[in-house]
Order: structure tokens, then sequence, then C-alpha cells
């Protein structure tokens, strides 16, 4: 009953979160000076009548705070609009949506696989040459710009021929058999899922690390060893448990990340992902679409925090107790 | 100790890095000469015939005959086709899609940019009246017979009606009234315009669609037309007449085209091309991963600018590909200069009336032209594969007037230009009569590195006259505001594309009431200059004759005007230079075309 209530509050605690972020964004795009006829305009074979026509079409004669009515009275049933393209949004969202979770979910899967056995490893073997050695890594993997990173692994993947430069599909792929197909989508997805494994692995390793470190330096773990339980006991029975709450915050934010997390590198590997749609939107104001992914970022923000919260609630007694008592 | 020694060693093994990066990243210095236009050389087939076998009237190439089978894969750089709709095209990529799938009654030729029948068997001209001949027996890809009656729906339906993208329907109308086409019979139209209309033949080639694909949606309005065909249509259902047809669109990654079996075009041989079996367009976000993908081989074709011309001519010899310059683009770079003298609503001026003195002595404008250094510029900025430019004609323009040969930078020839309109130089810094210093601003769109690097050395020359220029590069949308809107601007750095075909394109450019009059926008004819109004008689006089030769005098002179007065100043257009592998044959680039204008007659030799 109390997890029920707490949902039902927090989720409508969004609604008025949603309208502020739809308003400041909506008025910061709009009042930037980026016209998106600009490209219209300056080509010689556009008549006067088509220009005014595409002016009546994005509604860019009326006023600004009447445009964003216009787009929240849709927006609020379930209408995302038109590009400024004249493609329906809904579609060119639903286009790439798959290709972006593809990869971020298997960047999350291999991160959280590897991040926190690594994390472990390194508290409980803190200060050896193992633990600097992936404090070393860890650093280069925090330190190297993503962008950067993918264009070194595209000039290798030129350079050798292993793999191909970019995409996620061979223009033959609609020809192949299903384990072709399979084949096709790995050898691409190798080097953009390398890039953003490396880039996210450092973060979660030193977190559990952490983590862990402060948990295996706290009283009831010394007391744990002192009665003599196995260190195998001790770490896993014990101290993961607490040393791993942190961690259910940022599964939350990973949550979040699922949809824009990726958009510099899925840039750079031309991955037919969000990323390069929104990039794109952004520089030609296509409010529309901006808008379409700027509401999707803040639920899935939001949607995450909430779902970390009630993971929270779940795994640790003591959150549920404070909840109770409010 | 150890750890210093570490640091030193690391320091020094990055150092030794990088110098090897640096060493392999200074371009070397080539003869940029190599890369001369080497279309002149390229022997064309000889010209289309027209065969009738079994009763169908197909055009025959007289290009040597190649092998069937292979794919071409090509790029389109950007987001992709946004529509497949030929009649509803407004981006670039679109339109080349669109201009596989479908064909017009008339073409281009590549090599003397004359028009030819391509879904007509012939045409001709009586007065003005244009009768075209249809081909009999030609099929659209689904096995329906291509009729007048597909021509009249094009042509009454869509294009009279203005649905899909209007200009079409601007281009054809003349002193606002539209042409009429009537049926003669059932392979026969003709078209009447209400006067003679030089530029109406070329827009002829405006693609004829199937009636009864499109006219259950054409019915629908203007909005259901324009959703019609867009880019999440089943490929398999789209009825079409050119060389391929649509196989399958991946949004973000590729088109892929398979050949046309209905194609109306066949070999010496009688066999009914095309050669190649598919054609893929890559969708690659930017020219680097364009490049990219050349290399890596999943591309066979890539168009290269001056940076990377140098790197790629030097291999050319051990790769497996061929570079092609095709000469200068259709791609104008120039100096505009603002000669607005007018209020805005609230009365205040657009141009300073200070500046508008200068801006608006002709004397002040010639010595800017000949004080810009165009030749550094190609060298510096163009790699040297560019042609200079000194008219609004492109070098590859049928029109261009051969006359305007343009003088090289003569700073004292400019100076002497300045005090002839009594600008005086004081501590070598110049100011007009009234003593104001000579200072202006230079606009372009930041970004655009190339007209970056232009801005800057303009302001140098200029600097050498005394100038003061402050070069400010702004965001692109932010430049056209200006320059369409609130004209508060000096000077400005742009580039358009114009026809190397049809002059008449310019229009909107140079006559006092166009869209784009961008020196002096929206000036209203009792204030234009004598020669803006002359300009506006020519754009209306060579429009309305129809031989090249006569027509021909009277661009001559408008390109005149414009190297006379200098109200936009023209610096450079840069080549378009490609590289194909070299198993592709029947490769015949042309300036005009482009590299590979025939898709149809490529084949790959095995």
């Amino acid at each position: 009953m109390g997890l029920l209530r707490f949902t039902a509050k927090r989720i409508l605690q969004v609604i008025p979160l949603l309208i502020i972020v739809s308003m400041i964004s909506f008025f910061i795009i709009r009042l930037a000076p980026i016209d998106p006829l600009a490209e219209l305009r300056i080509n010689p074979s556009i008549s006067e009548e088509t220009l005014q026509k595409e002016v009546k079409r994005l509604k860019l004669d009326k006023p600004i705070a009447v445009q964003y009515l216009y787009w929240a009275k849709s927006f609020v049933q379930l209408d995302l609009g038109y590009t400024s393209d004249g493609e329906k949004v809904s579609v060119k969202l639903k286009e790439r949506i798959p290709n972006t979770l593809l990869l971020t979910l298997v960047v999350i899967f291999m991160t959280w696989i590897t991040g926190i056995p690594l994390g472990i490893l390194a508290a409980v073997k803190k200060e050896t040459a193992l633990d600097r050695l992936l404090t070393v890594f860890s650093s280069i993997g925090m330190a190297i710009p993503s962008f950067f990173f993918a264009i070194l692994m595209l000039m290798f993947a030129v350079k050798t021929g292993w793999f191909p430069a970019g995409g996620l599909t061979s223009y033959n792929y609609n020809d192949m058999n299903f384990i072709g197909k399979i084949c096709d989508i790995s050898r691409h997805l190798v080097l953009p899922v390398i890039v953003l494994f490396t880039i996210s692995l450092s973060g979660l390793q030193r977190q559990m690390r952490a983590n862990m470190l402060e948990v295996l330096d706290s009283d009831y773990i010394k007391f744990a060893r002192a009665k003599g339980l196995s260190e195998w006991k001790v770490i896993f029975k014990h101290a993961l448990r607490n040393a791993v709450n942190p961690l259910i915050t940022l599964l939350g934010f990973e949550f979040a990340g699922l949809l824009s997390g990726a958009a510099l590198t899925e840039y750079v590997f031309q991955y037919p992902g969000l990323g390069r749609l929104i990039l794109e939107a952004v520089m030609k104001s296509d409010i529309n679409l901006v808008m379409a992914s700027l509401m999707m970022g803040t639920i899935m923000l939001v949607a995450g925090n909430l779902i970390a919260d009630i993971l929270l609630l779940l795994t640790d007694p003591r959150t549920r107790k404070s909840q109770e008592a409010k | 100790m150890k750890r210093m020694f570490g640091i030193i060693v690391f320091f020094i093994l990055s150092a030794l890095v990088l110098r090897c990066c640096i060493r392999a990243d200074v371009p070397e210095v080539t003869n940029v000469k190599t890369v001369t236009p080497d279309i002149n050389n390229i022997s064309y087939p000889d010209d289309n015939k027209n065969v009738t076998l079994n009763g169908v009237d197909y055009i025959q190439t007289q290009a040597p005959v190649g092998k069937f089978g292979g794919e071409l894969v090509l790029s389109t750089i950007g987001e992709g086709p946004k529509t497949f709709n030929p009649c509803n095209t407004k981006d670039a990529t679109s339109s080349a899609m669109a201009s596989i799938l479908y064909e017009g009654l008339l073409t281009t030729d590549a090599k003397t940019g004359k028009v030819i029948p391509q879904l007509a068997k012939s045409y001709y001209i009586d007065g003005n009246d244009y009768i075209i001949t249809l081909r009999k027996g030609i099929k659209w890809s689904d096995g329906k017979p291509i009729t007048a009656d597909d021509v009249l729906y094009t042509y009454e339906e869509i294009v009279f009606k203005g649905l899909g993208n209007p200009s079409i329907t601007d281009a054809m109308t003349v002193d606002g009234k539209l042409p009429t086409l009537t049926k003669v019979d059932d392979y026969t139209v003709k078209f009447t315009t209400s006067k003679p209309f030089a530029p109406f033949l070329r827009q002829l080639s405006y693609p004829v669609v199937p009636k009864h694909y499109f006219k259950p949606y054409s019915d629908k309005g203007a909005s259901e037309f324009n959703a019609f065909l867009n880019t999440n249509t089943k490929p398999e259902t789209i009825v079409s007449n050119g060389p391929f047809k649509l196989k399958e669109y991946v949004a973000a990654q590729r088109v892929v085209f398979e050949r046309n079996p209905n194609y109306y075009k066949i070999n010496l041989n009688n066999q009914q091309l095309p050669y190649l079996d598919k054609i893929v367009y890559l969708i690659v976000g930017d020219t680097n991963n364009g490049i990219l993908k050349f290399e890596a081989k999943e591309l066979d074709v890539i168009s290269l600018n001056g940076n990377t011309v140098a790197r790629y001519k030097e291999r050319e010899d051990k790769s497996d590909y061929t570079i092609y310059n095709l000469g200068a683009s259709t791609g104008t770079l120039f100096v505009a200069i603002n000669l607005n003298n007018r209020k805005d609503k609230n009365g205040h001026y657009y141009v300073n009336p200070v500046k508008q003195k200068w801006f608006r002595d002709k004397n002040f404008r010639k010595a800017v032209e000949r004080a810009v250094d165009r030749k550094n510029m190609i060298q510096n900025i163009a790699f040297g594969v560019a042609e200079p430019l000194y008219t609004a004609e492109s070098p590859n323009s049928i029109y261009l007037n051969k006359n305007i040969k343009g003088y090289d930078v003569d700073t004292d020839k400019a100076k002497k230009l300045l005090e002839n309109s009594g600008f005086v130089y004081k501590n070598n810094k110049l100011y007009d009569k009234q003593g104001n210093f000579v200072e202006f601003d230079l606009y372009t769109n930041a970004g655009n590195l190339e007209r970056e690097a232009l801005g800057v050395m303009v302001k140098q020359d200029l600097e050498e006259l005394g100038m003061k220029v402050n070069f400010k590069p702004i965001e692109f949308n932010s430049l056209v505001n200006k320059l369409t809107n609130t004209f508060d601007w000096d000077m400005v750095i742009m580039g358009l594309t114009g026809s190397p075909l049809e002059p008449h394109d310019g229009k909107n450019v140079w006559t006092s009431k166009g869209t784009l009059h961008l020196f002096n926008q929206g000036v209203p004819k009792n204030e234009c200059f004598e020669w803006e109004k002359e300009l506006d008689e020519l754009f209306e006089a060579g429009a309305l004759k129809i031989d090249f030769a006569d027509r021909k005098p009277v661009y001559d002179r408008y390109q005149e005007i414009i190297y006379e007065q200098n109200p936009v100043i023209y610096l450079y257009s840069p080549a378009q230079i490609y590289a194909i592998r070299k198993k592709f044959k029947n490769v015949f680039p042309s300036a005009l075309n482009g590299l590979i204008y025939n898709l149809d007659e490529l084949y790959i030799e095995k």
C-alpha cells in the first residue's frame, strides 16, 4: 500500500516538472535567433509564396506563447506533431529508438557484469599491483573524451579493415540469412560498444570500489571478521549488500541515459540512432522533434529515479522505515 | 626517483608519437597543376538514337556494350531523403533519389547542354507551341503503358495546380499565366505558352508520374499528396519509370535501388539496360565519414575537396580508383555589398548613412574588387583547385561571358579609384570626404571553414587599402535573417548555386523585385540604380527570346553590368573532383551533369 501511494505521489510530482521543463526549453529554442526556414530563404528558386506557406504551416507567424500552447495541446493528446520536413515525429523516433536501445542495453549489460566484480576485486585487493593496474585503466577510461576515442577507433577500423567504418548494417544486409544478419550487426556494434563500455566501466568500477572500501572499513565488518567468518562470506554476504545501495541510484541514471546517453559516439560512428537525429534537429531548430526528445529525456530521467527509489525501498529496510515514518 | 624516470620516459615517448603524427599530417606540397580539368579529353559516345523493336520505341545508347550485373555504392551526405515523391522534393538528396526513380519528357545533353528527348521520342518548337511525340509501347515498372494521359495528368493536375513543391509552377508561369496543354493524339501532346518564354523548354524535364498510381492521392488535396510516397512507403508498391526502382530504404543507413526490367533504353546489341543490378546510396552524416568509408572500400565514388585531392592524386597510380576533375562547379563564392539606403518602420536607416555613401559609390566598390587577391585565395584556401570568377555565371555555364577576363589584384589602382572619389589617406588610414574613418563589418556563416578563411583574406586585402574590416562569422540562421529580414549588414561573404544552363534562374537575385536581391533587397522601382533597371529589362528580354544565339548577347550584357558595378564581387568557383573505382566503365564525366549521370550505362569490368 505504502509503495503504491509513494509511486502515485511521485508520478503526480512529474506533471509540474514536465510543464516547467517544456516551457523553459520551448522558449529557449524559439527565442534563439535560429530560423527553421533559413535554408529555404537563401535558395534562389524558392518563391515568396512558398515561404509564406511554410511560415503558416510551421505557425511561425504566431507569438511564441501561442505556439507553445498549440504544441502543449497536441502533446497532451499524445500527438508529437510533424517535423519541419513534414514527417511525423513519432514515426521518426520509432525508427531510431530500437537502434539506440540495442546499443545502450548491450553497453549497460556489459558494464554491469564486468564493472561490479572488478570494483569488488579492486577493493578487496586494495593497494596491490592489481588494484593499481585497474586504477590506471579506469583513469584512462575516465579521462579520454568519448568522441576522440571514437575517432581513434574509426581510424583503426579503416586502417585494418577488420571492422566496418560506422553504421549498423551492411548494404546487402537484407540478402543475408539469419546468422549472417546477427554477425553483421555484431561486427558493426563492436567499436561503438568498446568506446562506450570503456568510458562507463571506469565510473562504475571506481564507484563500486569506493563503496566497498567504505563498507569494508566499518565496524560490523571488523566484527564479522573477528567472529571468524570466512572472507568470502564477509564480502558477499555482509559487505556487498550494503555497498550496492548507491549503485541502485546509479542504475536509475543509467535508465535515464538509455535513449540519450550515447549521442556523441553515435554521431562519430554514423550510428542510426536518436543522437544523430536530435543533433540535426537542434541545428535546424526543428521544434517538434527537439521538444519530443527533450520530453522523452525528462520522462526517462524521472522514471529512472522512480525505479531506483522503488528498488531501494525493496532492497534496503532502512529506507522503508523512513518512508513509513513519514 | 623511479617515478620521475617513468614520467620522463612517458613524455619522450609521447613526444615521439606526436612527432610522427605531425609529420604525417602536414600535406605534401604537390604540383596542383596536375589536377586541372581533364574532361576535355573525354571522348563521349555519339548521340542516342531512337530504335523501334517489336513496336516499342526504345532509346539506344551508342556507348560501348558492357557486362550485366554488379552494384555501385554511392553516398549521400546528411539525413537521407525526406520523400520519394518526385513532385514534392525540397532538398538535394530527395531530388537525387527521385530523379533515379522518375524521368521527364526531355533532359540535358551531358556534353553540349542541349535539350534532348528522354521519355519523349522527339520534340519540335513552332512559335509558342511545343509539340512532343511520346514513345510507343514503353511501360511503367508495373507493366502498365506510359501514355499521353500520364503526361496530361502530371502537368494539369499536379504542376498547374501547384501540388507538391510549387517552385516548378512558378517557373512555368509567364506573366501570371500558365501554359496550356492539349492532347493531339494518344502519343502526341502540345504545350502552348502565352508568349515566347525561353526557360520553358527546360522545365519539361519535370518527372512524368503514373496517373493510375498518383491520382487517388492527388485527388485528396495538398496535404495528402505531400505525405504520399514518404519514406515509409513500401518500396515494392512504388510505380516508376526510371532505370532503377526502389528496393529498400533504411532510415539513416541506406537507400537501395534495383534495376527496372521495363526501362526503355537499350544498348548496341539491343539488350535492355541498365547494366547494374543495384545502386546503393549509403547515408553518411558528414563528408569526413564519407572519405573514411571510401578508404575502407565501402564506397565506390567520393567527392574530393581541395585538401584531400592532393593526397588522393599522389596515390592514384597505385590505387584502384581514377580521379576526374570536372572543372569549376556551379557553386560561386562572393562578397556582397549592402546598397540599401532606406529606413525601417521605426525610421532608422538599415545601413548607417555614412557607410551608405561609401557602398553606393561605384569607385569604392570597384576599389574593393581590385583589391581582393583571387589567385592567392585559390592557392591557399582552395588548394589550387578552383577557378577565379569575375561575374555571376559560373565558369561551366553555357552563357558565360568569355570577354570578361578580369584583372589581377592591383592595390595601387584601387587606391587611385578611392582617391578619385574624394577618399583621403592619413597615416595609411582611409578617410572619406567628411573625415569619417572607413570601418565596416564583414559577415559570413560561422562553421563554414572555407568562408571563414576567405573572410580573413578579404579583410587583409582591404586593410591594404587602409580600411578597417571587422570580420564577424555568425551562425548561419542569424546571417540569413540579416540578409533577408533586418538588412543590417555591410558586407557579407556568401555562396550560391546557379544553373549552368539557364541564367533566368538568377532572376530572384538580380531583378529588383527578387526575393534574394541581397545587395538592395526590397528596393522600390523608382529608387533603383539605372543599372538595376537595366538588369530588370535584360532579364525580361532574355526570357522572351527562344534562340540561344539571340539570348547570349542579353546575358552577356547582364554579366558586364555586374562586373562594371560590382554590387557583388565574385571570388571563385571550386572545382568538382571525384574519385571512382577503376572497375567501372562507361564513365563519361561532364561539367554540366557531373560524374555519373548515366547510371543506366555504367557497367563493371570483371
